[in-house]
Order: structure tokens, then sequence, then C-alpha cells
């Protein structure tokens, strides 16, 4: 059986094209603090620890979504129990933690949880895990674009199917097309995700590792005028009543 | 005072290498993409290009050749400044530098800022009229 990815359906999290795709990532951070470190050797300027410390932690965060990713995929069901999560909740934590990450890169982070969708059914540690993931590819991608908005939008809305919580922006390439194309080329090029960012793209391989390891899955979706990549959750009728 | 056009996707660490190059004397111009460089390009002759291969939504090797193709730009030295590792360049990178007129390659991660402008400070005193 093959799956989109190109290969046999093991859980993603597990083979080892995400740890080189989230080795890869962590270059960049080292990178910077590397260089910032370096900076007042050659420059008048003092070094600037606030930059050194966000872009550390978000460093780590990575590394702690993709052990979480792990653990996840490895207790095959077994490790991780789903129970009825609120989604707004989870997209404000999410844009709690992304905020200073999103001020250095001058990223403005937009909340949009109005209506009531009621609790979804996930594993809350996992999905707030995976919009994180997602959510710091995205802030680090978007200004690369040279798209005079520099906005993203955390966003929840209801469907058929259950209930979307995501990440939008006004980058056209966020598309169906450019997610399955990176899934495709992922493990076998820098950029997998070209069109959406100059990285390795590992945030985005996260997120959709942790929604697989939760039998949820990332795809990509529209809020209102935007394009961005979401996750599709279920509802169960009974946790309406809770 | 020296131009210098850096093309750097990831705007943090473009900050800090235009800091860098800043405090050396050299005017540094920052765009995120190949677009935004050739616009930057065409409005003011840059003395050097510094640029990352990994660009979003272009292939950096696509855009040197975009670059080299018009007359009056054949001659700016360019210097790669890449996450890609030397023994990535399909053909070989000694051939693609002297096909594509590349005057320096840096590998990013193991670079420093010294380093950059060392070979920044060589490429500006060689294109100086003696």
């Amino acid at each position: 059986m093959r799956d989109e990815y190109g290969d046999a359906a093991s859980p993603p999290v597990l083979r080892q094209d995400l740890l080189l795709s989230v080795i890869e990532q962590l270059k960049q951070p080292l990178l910077h603090i590397s260089r910032q470190a370096e900076l007042p050797a050659v420059s008048a300027g003092p070094v600037d620890l606030h930059r050194m410390r966000v872009t550390a932690d978000a460093a780590l965060r990575l590394l702690d979504n993709y052990l979480l990713g792990v653990q996840l995929g490895e207790g095959g069901g077994r490790m991780f129990a789903t129970g009825p999560v609120s989604v707004a909740s989870v997209l404000y934590d999410v844009g709690d933690q992304l905020a200073p990450f999103a001020k250095l890169y001058g990223v403005t982070l937009d909340l949009q949880v109005e209506g009531r969708y009621g609790p979804v059914l996930a594993h809350r540690q996992g999905l707030e895990a995976a919009l994180a993931s997602l959510g710091y590819a995205l802030v680090e991608a978007l200004p690369a674009h040279d798209t005079p908005q520099l906005t993203l939008r955390l966003a929840a809305y209801r469907c058929r199917y259950g209930v979307v919580a995501g990440i939008y922006s006004e980058v056209p390439q966020l598309t169906a097309h450019a997610l399955r194309l990176g899934r495709k080329l992922y493990g076998r090029t820098r950029q997998p995700l070209a069109p959406v960012t100059h990285g390795s793209g590992a945030g985005v391989f996260v997120a959709d590792a942790l929604l697989h390891a939760m039998h949820a899955r990332l795809f990509a979706s529209r809020h209102k005028h935007l394009q961005g990549l979401g996750a599709m959750l279920p509802v169960s009728a009974q946790l309406q009543l809770v | 005072m020296p131009r210098v056009l850096l093309i750097e996707p990831d705007t943090l660490l473009a900050a800090t290498y235009a800091a860098a190059l800043t405090a050396a004397g050299y005017r540094a111009d920052c765009c995120v993409g190949a677009q935004a460089a050739i616009t930057a390009a065409d409005t003011a002759r840059p003395d050097v290009v510094i640029m990352e291969l990994q660009l979003t939504g272009h292939n950096g090797l696509e855009f040197l050749h975009e670059f080299r193709s018009y007359p009056e730009w054949q001659d700016i030295p360019i210097v790669l400044l890449t996450n890609v590792p030397p023994g990535e360049f399909a053909g070989g990178r000694a051939a693609l530098m002297r096909q594509l007129g590349i005057r320096g390659y840096l590998y990013k991660p193991q670079a420093d800022l010294r380093q950059l402008l060392c070979v920044v400070r060589g490429i500006v005193a060689a294109g100086m009229p003696a």
C-alpha cells in the first residue's frame, strides 16, 4: 500500500526523512544565534539577546513537537487518549506561543474564533503541537513572499465533516497542489515545499505527522478570502452535550 | 560607498548580514526573492551580489541564469552564501561557478561574518580602479 508520500504507508513521523528535515530546519535558528553572537565583533552594535532567545525557543518547540509526534506514532494509538477539546482554546494557546516569534519576523497574528463549534474529538497536546509547528513554519516563510500584508490568521470554521482549525494568509501558493507535491518530494529534495517556504518545511511535515498519528489530516483550505493549511477534526454528536 | 545586493529569504538573517556589511562600510540592499532582486539591481547597480540559492518560489540557479542574461549585469560579481552544501551541486560546483561567473561560494552554516566580509572586501578591492 502506498500513500501520498510515495512510500509504504508507515507513520510519517517514524521515517528518517522527517528527522533529516527537522535537522535541516534546526540549522536555521542555530545559524541565527551564531551569527548574532558574532555581530558585536564586526560591528559596533550590541548582541540582540531577545532575538537569540526567541529563535532558540522556536527550535526547542520544534524538537518537542517532533518528539511528541514520535511518541504518538510509536504508541499506535495506545499512548494518547482523545477527548473533548475546545478548538478556540487551542488556537488561543497557539497564538500565545507564536506571538514572540511572529513579532520578530514582523508578522501580525489575527485570531478568528467566532462562532460556536462545540468540542472536537482530539488529543489536546497533539493538536496544539501540530498547529504550533505549522504556525512557526508559516511565520518564517511569510516574509519571504514579499507580500505587503504580513498577517497570519489563526481560525476555525465548521464544515460538513467537522471543524477545521488552520492557519491562513494572503499567500496564494498555499494550495492543495503545493502540499501534495511537497509530500511527494519530501525526503528527495532540499525544498519540498518550494512555492511556500525556502527551508525544509519541517514544521509543516511535523504537523502532518502529528495529525496522521491522531488519525486526523492536514489539508489545504480557505478561510474567507485567505489560503492556508488546516486540520480536519471530527465532532462527536455526543460531545455536543459536554 | 560600494553597494551590496543581498538576496536572502530569511529576513532575520538578512538583517544580521546587512548590519555586518553596513558596519564594514558597504551599503546593503536586502531582497527576499528573485523578482525583488531584479528590480533592486535595475534601480541601482550593485557592486557585489550575495545570494542564497534556496529561494521561495524560484530556483536560485534559474535566477542566476536570468540575471546573467542581461548584458549590463554580466560582469557583476556574485557570491553564493547558501545552505546548499558543496557536494550537492549537480555537475560540480566549480563548473557551475565558471559557467555563471560566480566569484565566491560560502556554505552558510560554516561561513562566519568575518569570512563573508573578507570575500566581499577582496572582490570590491579587485574592482576598484588602480
